[in-house]
């Protein structure tokens, strides 16, 4: 019995020791998944009797709309044991005329933000929860409209509705309010801090964020189809778009059990260990911009290009690869470019060396972020943080050992842990993965087989299955949970960017932090909200809506004191 | 510390100028780059593969009348994925080196193809070819909205 089966055993006989007949009923759709059905009753004890007492790590939960299958709602806590590589489904059914459950929140802090994302997208109340306050859904969103039930349709825009706005956090007694954002200049991209602050150090903090929601989980159930979500998924984030496509991909694979050919399988790998390298490099630099050393930016950025340019060469495009599909690749890599791959990463590593020496001996970057940010090894576990931000604290999970996908069973990773979860600590984490990246190519460019690199799907894929997939994106893990539909579509596509958890943890890393210092641990955690070029502005008072072209932003930028 | 102010220096002085000339000089991507889709009127025979996969929704694809088969393209919404080029079966449809796509009028960013096709005796609807298309056809097209704008 391996030990994911042993780890499965283990957790069924657990959870119906501690909720009893709260069990509906335990079944494993795939060998590395366990799905629990749970009583809704008996949701936090479950969820308690996992976290606590297996260890397991929340990662995501899911609200899906059933009710045209089985007359209600599903809650789906999705939690990973790490060390068994096992992932395991807390299934709920929620009944839709009783439109509540236990929040799991009290137990596991980590579910905070999934929890009133449930609420806000298909209407099922978490009962209990520390902070019930809207999250995701906009200002002047009507309240009982939620996008993600099944009968709302994906291009609904309903008229704007008065005094939704979330009630803003009281600062404590004696604190003053400092206001980070929407818009601010360290970061491209909007989320509001609110900084209460006693003089210079921060006491606490409140978070507004949400504000680029696209809709892409409901454009992906209601719109497209199976084949061409990859490209949906791919424009999730600006930097890691391959690994959203393949974590589609995989998900999609594994709920229809499709073989992906071995080639295909260590090409996937190498494109991702690509993203991993110039993503690093990307955030090096910007680490330094942040902290105004603008040199390490030029620099890292030029030597990163060579690889977006190879990138282009390979996959026709220096970003939003398009190589993804259900059951492989569009794309081959041929010898000529496999060896070129070689030189590139032969001239990145040696530069990306020079870099390193050369800011390790300098001490400006360290001497700005030691001790900066500091993310305890506990706040890191109980928030359940992911990726660099975690294994800078001491935390070694990292989803191409705990969960294998793509070749990661045959090239075996060596992961960067550092103990200290400063900023610091942050940095040198990541150079280690740039430098583990490059070897990790060279292996698995060595190691490829020769052979196809799609499989051809001859049958529908059936409804009613499910697939977790998870791929360790340069920020973190990125999950993505399909239950497959009918239509050639998935019936709920759920996406998870690393990201999200890891904001989670900024609160506890700024307390007691000076204002200089909260652009770089935000940036320390390489958040990625998403971007938009267009600005669409509404006026509140007559509430139209108006779209500035090009040149009207020139000229309301360009004329002084020129009103819009 | 001056010995690493001094290998950053090496560091930057050693890279030299390395921005590049473009616009004054051409830049041409690589071999292989997904750009501008172009058209083959002569080869296009109005199957509908294309607009089937495309995940943007850029091509629809209305039968005007019983001779007529009208295929839009609003590809200013593209997103340069190839699929359609990969899916026509008589290579009518490729992706340009073609980048330098930028305008000010978005009706550029349009193309229009009329396909004289052979209506069914029976039904008098378009004639729809067997297999190799069947197989990328869902029952019915989408309703032409104007490239979902
Ligand atoms: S390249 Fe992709 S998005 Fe553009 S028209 Fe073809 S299928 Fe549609
Ligand atoms: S797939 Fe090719 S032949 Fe068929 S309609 Fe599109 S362009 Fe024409």
């Amino acid at each position: 019995m391996t030990i994911t089966q042993a780890a499965a055993t283990r957790t069924v006989d657990l959870v119906r020791e501690r909720v009893g007949a709260g069990l509906v009923a335990a079944t494993q759709p795939h060998a590395d998944t366990l799905r629990l059905q749970v009583d809704k009753r008996s949701v936090r004890a479950a969820a308690g009797t996992l976290a606590d007492e297996l260890g397991a790590r929340f990662m995501i939960t899911t609200g899906i709309d059933r009710r045209e299958l089985d007359g209600g709602f599903g809650i789906v806590h999705l939690f990973s044991l790490d060390r068994e590589h096992l992932f395991v489904l807390l299934d709920c059914a929620v009944a839709a005329d009783d439109e509540h459950i236990d929040s799991i929140t009290p137990v596991v802090p980590g579910a905070n933000w999934a929890e009133r994302e449930f609420r806000d997208s298909v209407g099922v109340h978490p009962e209990g929860h520390p902070d019930p306050r809207r999250l995701l859904l906009a200002d002047d969103w009507p309240d009982g409209v939620w996008p993600l039930r099944r009968d709302v349709p994906y291009n609904l825009q309903p008229p704007p509705a008065e005094g939704m706005r979330p009630p803003l956090r009281e600062p404590p007694a004696g604190a003053s309010v400092v206001t980070m954002g929407p818009f601010f200049p360290v970061l491209e991209e909007p989320s509001q801090w609110r900084l209460f602050v006693e003089g210079e150090t921060i006491v606490g903090c409140d978070y507004r964020g949400f504000y680029n929601h696209r809709g892409i989980e409901k454009l992906g159930e209601a719109v497209l189809t199976y084949n061409e979500i990859p490209y949906l998924a791919e424009r999730i984030c600006g930097i890691c778009g391959f690994i959203h496509s393949t974590c589609y991909c995989q998900a999609v694979e594994k709920a229809a059990g499709i073989e992906v050919p071995r080639r295909a399988r260590f090409i996937r790998t190498i494109m991702l260990e690509m993203e991993r390298v110039h993503s690093h490099l990307l955030w090096l630099g910007i680490a330094g911009h942040i902290v105004g050393f603008d040199t390490v930016l030029m620099q890292t950025w030029r030597i990163r290009e060579p690889l977006m340019w190879l990138s282009e060469e390979i996959s026709g495009n220096r970003k939003t690869y398009g190589m993804n599909t259900i059951g492989g690749l569009r794309r081959d890599i041929p010898p000529d470019l496999a060896s070129k791959t070689l030189n590139v990463l032969a001239e990145v590593e040696r530069e990306s060396l020079a870099v390193r020496d050369a800011i390790v001996g300098d001490g400006t970057l360290m001497a700005r972020t030691k001790d900066v940010g500091v993310l305890t090894n506990q706040t890191a576990r109980s928030v359940c943080v992911v990726g660099p931000p975690a294994r800078a604290s001491g935390v070694p999970i990292d989803a191409r050992v705990d969960h294998p996908y793509a070749a990661y069973d045959e090239v075996a990773v060596r992961i960067a842990v550092h103990q200290e979860g400063d900023t610091w600590a942050r940095v040198l984490v990541r150079v280690e993965e740039l430098l583990e990246s490059i070897r990790l190519i060279r292996e698995a460019l060595a190691a490829m087989p020769e052979g196809p690199v799609l499989a051809e799907i001859r049958d529908e894929i059936p409804p009613g299955r499910v697939g977790v997939s998870v791929v360790e994106a340069p920020r973190g893990e990125a999950v993505h949970m399909v239950e497959t539909g009918g239509d050639n579509r998935p019936y709920r596509w759920r996406v998870r960017a690393p990201t999200y958890p890891n904001l989670q943890a900024m609160p506890a890393m700024i307390t007691g932090a000076a204002i200089a210092d909260v652009p770089i641990t935000l940036g320390s955690l390489d958040p990625c909200f998403s971007c938009t070029e267009r600005v669409e502005a509404v006026d509140v008072a007559s509430g139209c809506v108006r779209v500035y072209s090009r040149a009207d932003l020139l000229r309301i930028s360009r004329g002084a004191g020129a009103k819009p | 510390m001056l010995l690493a102010k001094l290998r950053e220096a090496w560091i930057c002085l050693k890279a030299g100028r390395v921005t590049l000339p473009y616009p004054f000089a051409p830049h041409d991507p690589a071999e292989g780059f997904r750009g501008k889709i172009t058209l083959d009127p002569d080869l296009c025979f109005g199957c509908g593969g294309c607009a089937n996969v495309c995940p943007a929704g850029v091509i629809v694809v209305k039968d005007t009348d019983q001779h007529t088969r009208l295929l839009e393209f609003f590809w200013r919404r593209c997103t340069y994925c190839g699929r359609c080029e990969e899916v026509c079966p008589e290579d009518a449809i490729t992706l340009s080196q073609q980048f330098e796509t930028a305008t000010n009028a978005p009706e550029d960013m349009f193309m229009r193809l009329e396909v004289f096709m052979g209506p069914c005796q029976r039904c008098g609807r378009c004639f729809t070819p067997p297999t190799p298309l069947e197989r990328m056809m869902r029952t019915g097209f989408r309703d032409g909205n104007g490239g979902r704008a």
